[in-house]
């Protein structure tokens, strides 16, 4: 079956990387590239800090909406009503149990797949029949079946509660602190300061345990920060104020749960998208939204 | 309870059909089969949701993107021309055999720009067996196909697509003193794409890898070997399974006896990786299917 997601990239007419035959004249294109803008003549270094966005993939599939349920229904049948033959005798011996159990049942499913009309009669005796349901019945009884799958939605108190990794299972979570900066209370995402002649990488990975101890195994992906975010100078600071710059990274994390060290740091929460556009300030949410899976 | 009830109901009403039209025309038989042919050409696509292609969307894409993504500014300078070019028109040089100046480029061809169109993403897995006893007696293969045929269930055409090619014989392509001839049969492939190929994905990881006793992961070359092979721009992971693997694949355990013998196969993750690196950013991508690998 070919897949959803193949597609065929437009391939560029001369690609970059060939060198020209010897023959092949060059076309002059006009240098565009823009001049970089003259630089201040004097200019603080920026303060830097790394924050971490520290995801909880999801645990379970989720739910197929309703479109989605109709068309793999429809999808199923047309394949059952196409597909070859299904070789029984390479499969299962003659009479044994296994061939009456997957007989039973196939022909509950193809009636379930083109309704109770569809399948002739079978030709057994009610007595042959209502044994081979009491064999398999036995059978599954045996084999340990029938243990209830666990369900695909928690009860509410897990649900609710902001700081279990078990909550919203079908989303992904993000790590969110209440912390109090400056002597003010706001919602963000695990930060530090990056030290002189550290990698912006590993400072991350340190500020994320400074702040969240190390109970937990976290994976940061990649070298590169995946976002950026400068803090708007608060009103009244003189042009001198260095720049403050916020480098985000991704984090994953593995097993274990957040245990704040640090005395500003109040409270915690695994919180979906849509939960945190509630509690982040209005620039905060801009810069970071489009890092959030909305999944 | 009523909403709960109500809900049921659209549910039963959309994954239920009511009885079939009444088949007004005649409908055409296939002169081969004698089957009655549709009017209209049929084809399936996916019946069930695909938990790890789910994965690779959601999870893999954005990690593969940050962690494969190199900057560049502006656009690429063009490569450096090495020698005189001649003019077109020169009747001297209008004819002649004219190879690309500076040797073979393919080690050294960058990868493209990294946008969000070419992440590193799977493309096919391609299983494959050669069994060197068809040589002498091509029913030998028959076995082979009818593993691959338990392992992957594809067939020629499966699902009304043209491009699926099912089970493939390949063939010698050339004479090896006295052993092989061009076009004999020696071996079985096939190739799946989209849910069959995450369905082999799944089981592989799943059941067969964690019960292989001498299996620790992929080995990967040492650090100090060339990065400008072909096969290291070509984005491709191949690794093999021996035939005592096999049993542990569930469409092969339930009926073992069955097989007179078990083939081992080479196993191929081909990727849309393309340039210098591909194959480390193949393998990144084939590790987020949790395929381990080490470095001896």
């Amino acid at each position: 079956m070919l897949s959803r997601t193949s597609t065929k990239c437009a391939r560029a007419v001369h690609p970059p990387w060939r060198r020209l035959l010897a023959t092949e004249t060059v076309t002059q294109t006009p240098s565009t590239a823009p001049t970089p803008p003259p630089r201040s003549k004097k200019s603080l270094r920026p303060h830097i800090s790394t924050a971490i966005i520290l995801n909880r993939s999801p645990i379970i599939t989720r739910t197929p909406t309703l479109f989605e349920q109709a068309y793999y229904a429809y999808q199923a049948r047309l394949r059952r009503a196409l597909h070859n033959p299904f070789p029984y005798d390479f499969y299962f011996k003659q009479g044994t149990l296994l061939e009456t159990r997957f007989n039973i049942e196939e022909r509950k499913r193809e009636r379930l797949a083109f309704g109770p009309g569809f399948l002739e009669k079978e030709d057994v005796s009610e007595e042959k029949r209502a044994a081979d349901i009491a064999a398999v019945e036995q059978l599954a009884l045996q084999e340990g079946e029938g243990e209830e799958l666990m369900p695909r939605t928690r009860p509410e108190n897990i649900e609710g509660d902001v700081k279990s990794l078990d909550r919203r299972g079908k989303r992904n979570l993000y790590l969110l602190l209440h912390a109090s900066d400056d002597g003010k209370d706001i919602w963000r995402f695990p930060q530090g300061d990056v030290e002189k002649g550290q990698f912006l990488h590993q400072a991350a990975q340190k500020d994320l345990y400074a702040e969240c101890g190390d109970l937990m195994d976290t994976w940061i992906v990649g070298k590169a920060p995946v976002g950026v975010y400068k803090p708007p100078q608060p009103i009244g600071a003189s042009q001198e104020t260095a720049e403050r710059v916020v480098f985000f990274f991704k984090g994953h994390i593995m097993a274990g749960q957040v245990k704040p060290e640090s005395g500003n740091i109040k409270d915690f929460a695994w919180l979906t998208k849509e939960e945190i556009e509630t509690r982040l300030e209005g620039n905060y949410w801009d810069a970071v939204k489009d890092i959030l899976s909305d999944y | 309870m009523a909403s709960q009830g109500a809900s049921t109901a659209v549910r039963h009403s959309v994954t239920r059909f009511q009885r079939p039209p009444r088949i007004t025309r005649r409908l055409r038989r296939n002169p081969k089969t004698g089957l009655p042919q549709p009017h209209v050409k049929i084809t399936t696509r996916e019946f069930a949701p695909c938990r790890l292609e789910d994965h690779s969307q959601t999870t893999l894409k954005d990690d593969l993107m940050y962690m494969t993504y190199k900057h560049e500014v502006g656009e690429r300078p063009p490569p450096r021309q090495i020698r005189l070019r001649f003019d077109p028109n020169d009747p001297y040089t209008k004819f002649r055999h004219n190879p690309p100046v500076g040797g073979p480029q393919l080690g050294t061809r960058p990868a493209p720009p990294c946008t969000p169109e070419n992440v590193v993403r799977l493309e096919r897995i391609q299983l494959h067996t050669m069994v060197k006893e068809s040589i002498a007696n091509k029913s030998h293969l028959l076995g082979a196909m009818m593993q691959m045929r338990a392992l992957t269930g594809e067939t020629f055409q499966g699902g009304g697509h043209h491009a699926v090619e099912g089970i493939q014989i390949t063939r010698g392509k050339k004479s090896v003193g006295g052993w092989l001839r061009p076009g004999v049969p020696v071996g079985v492939k096939v190739d799946l794409r989209g849910q069959s190929m995450y369905d082999f994905l799944g089981t592989l990881v799943e059941f067969v890898l964690p019960r292989l006793r001498d299996f620790s992961g992929i080995v990967l070359p040492p650090q100090s070997s060339s990065i400008k092979t072909p096969a290291s721009v070509a984005g491709v992971v191949s690794f093999g399974l021996p035939a005592n693997a096999l049993v542990f694949f569930p469409q092969i355990e339930v009926n073992v006896d069955a097989y007179p013998k078990l083939y081992g196969m080479h196993i191929h993750f081909v990727t849309n990786a393309t340039g210098v690196g591909a194959q480390d950013r193949a393998r990144a991508l084939v590790s987020g299917f949790q395929v381990p690998f080490i470095r001896r």
